[in-house]
């Protein structure tokens, strides 16, 4: 009586366990309460995808690293494509004649400042300049020292810029954010409107 | 009671607690969202539609003072380029590389530096910034990706680059991370209020501001922030102790400029000074005894002002050093 009993009963757990895990999901897709995982604190998960949010219908490619000969490559997606994205007027939200007037000012404003700008430091003779060396020495046995001496040498570590034109500068990039800022209060406002 | 009962009852049981892990296998996934390759898209953990980034083309001498995305791509050998990056007072600058096509061993070259530094002046000076000089600069050549994303330490940063094969170029996203306690700040405005806070920490903290300008301290706390005022929170001025300087100079370090004034004794009520320098420094020199905060006003000079010096004003003296 008792042995059919507890078969029976085995039998019905079997069959009405529920298949692990256990678990109950609500899923809508890509929700807004998806845990968005930091984009940069993995500096070395280099496939980790990029986001891109004016393009949220296109699967991302993944990232691919590659070493040709003398050069380093950092590609996304298409390995026949040019490696600096293009960019593209429209992609920009504040693509209109005011700002395409506005860039066009700011272009020519920086075309005249690189000729008046002098030649940048090359004799490494500010006090940044040792420091450099010395970290460059420091590095040691390494096969491409000649060339990396040679690269620091001629790399310019200091800018010779007047405060005048910094100033300039810093009055451009402040009616940029301007003008950005208005922009985004422009589409929060027609999103509450609706 | 029987043992059958028992046992009937016992079997009762275990069916209830059966089913009721059964009722919680429930799966609602809608139809139009059932994707088998969902889970290979990268769409899961892309930022919110609404969050747009913003796009735009890097110049060869450029400056950037929001977040986003920014592209160079040279047109032509680009030898001699660098952008400087700033953000708010209480902000830090995170550089990540997107994407960099250039020819390290041909002689390009892409480097970060942490801070700005201008004619061979740095701010914050060396003495101020917790690296040393070597150490803030970081050069892509060298460290490629394994230092992919890059942090400022102070609201400033600026790159240096060449590319030299048209074609060539980068991609850098900029965003910024709060800091609770800014230390060294370079000023976006010329005009403007801030309060320098100093808690229990060894260090010097600077503002800067590239204007002449008029400043005016509201408020210097040297020593407990509950109100117990210390008479001589410290040894004095002359270097020693913690104590808030003013300086002044036509240069960006501020270890090379003028000290105008000093304050080592806490007080509340304006003290203001005018400075026609082209760069405007309030530091504090702080022991790490003590929680400091100097609260401060600044406003630009007008031109008669600048043509006109009298009272408190240090205009000759650096003009004189011009």
């Amino acid at each position: 009586m008792r042995l059919p009993l507890l078969m029976s009963a085995g039998l019905l757990l079997v069959a009405l366990l529920p298949c692990p895990p256990c678990r109950a999901l609500l899923s809508r897709g890509p929700a807004s309460g998806a845990r968005q995982a930091p984009q940069y604190s993995q500096p070395l998960d280099f496939f980790q995808p990029q986001p891109q949010p004016e393009q949220p219908q296109q699967p991302q490619p993944r990232p691919v690293l590659l070493r040709m000969g003398e050069e380093y490559f950092l590609r996304l997606g298409n390995l026949n494509q040019s490696p600096a994205a293009p960019v593209s007027p429209t992609s920009s939200p504040l693509a209109g004649g005011s700002r395409r007037s506005r860039d066009k000012a700011a272009a020519n404003f920086f075309r005249a400042l690189r000729q008046q700008l002098p030649l940048p430091r090359r004799s490494l003779n500010s006090p940044a300049g040792p420091g450099e060396r010395g970290a460059e020495s420091t590095l040691g046995g390494h096969q491409e020292a000649p060339e990396r001496k040679r690269r620091s040498e001629e790399a310019p570590i200091s800018l010779d810029l007047t405060f005048h034109l910094l100033r300039e500068v810093l009055d451009i990039a402040k009616a940029e954010q301007l003008a950005q800022q208005a922009h985004s209060n422009r589409k929060l406002m027609e999103i509450i409107g609706k | 009671m029987s043992s059958t009962f028992k046992l009937q009852c016992h079997f009762i049981l275990i069916l209830l607690m059966a089913l009721r892990g059964e009722s919680r296998h429930l799966e609602l996934r809608e139809r139009a969202d059932h994707d088998p390759f969902l889970r290979f898209s990268a769409n899961l953990k892309r930022e919110p539609a609404e969050e747009q980034l913003y796009r735009r083309a890097l110049r060869c001498l450029d400056m950037v003072s929001l977040q986003g995305q920014f592209t160079f791509t040279a047109n032509r050998p680009q030898l001699h380029c660098a952008a400087f990056f700033i953000g708010e007072p209480e902000e830090f600058i995170t550089i990540h590389y997107d994407l960099v096509s250039i020819d390290c061993q041909g002689g390009d070259f892409l480097k970060v530096f942490d801070g700005w530094i201008l004619k061979g002046e740095k701010f914050p000076s060396s003495q101020d910034h917790p690296l040393p000089t070597a150490e803030r600069y970081i050069d892509f050549c060298e460290s490629s990706l394994s230092r992919r994303s890059i942090r400022s330490s102070q609201n400033v940063a600026m790159i240096f680059f060449r590319v030299q094969e048209p074609g060539n170029g980068f991609t850098l996203t900029v965003k910024t991370k709060p800091n609770l306690f800014p230390c060294n700040v370079i000023s976006q405005t010329p005009n403007g209020r801030f309060t320098l806070v100093v808690p229990h920490q060894h260090r010097n903290c600077s503002f800067s501001v590239i204007y002449p300008v008029a400043i005016k301290i509201s408020d210097l706390t040297l020593g407990h922030l509950n109100g117990l005022q210390l008479k001589k929170s410290s040894a004095g001025c002359g270097g020693v102790g913690d104590f808030v300087e003013l300086l002044g100079g036509n240069g960006l370090d501020p270890s090379k400029m003028m000290p105008l004034a000093e304050l080592c004794y806490p007080f509340h009520g304006p003290a203001q000074m005018k400075i026609g320098c082209d760069n405007t420094v309030v530091r504090m020199v702080s022991s790490g005894k003590h929680t400091n905060r100097v609260t401060f006003e600044y406003r630009q000079l007008e031109p008669y002002e600048l043509e006109n010096p009298n009272g408190n004003s240090i205009r000759e003296l650096c003009l004189s050093h011009l």
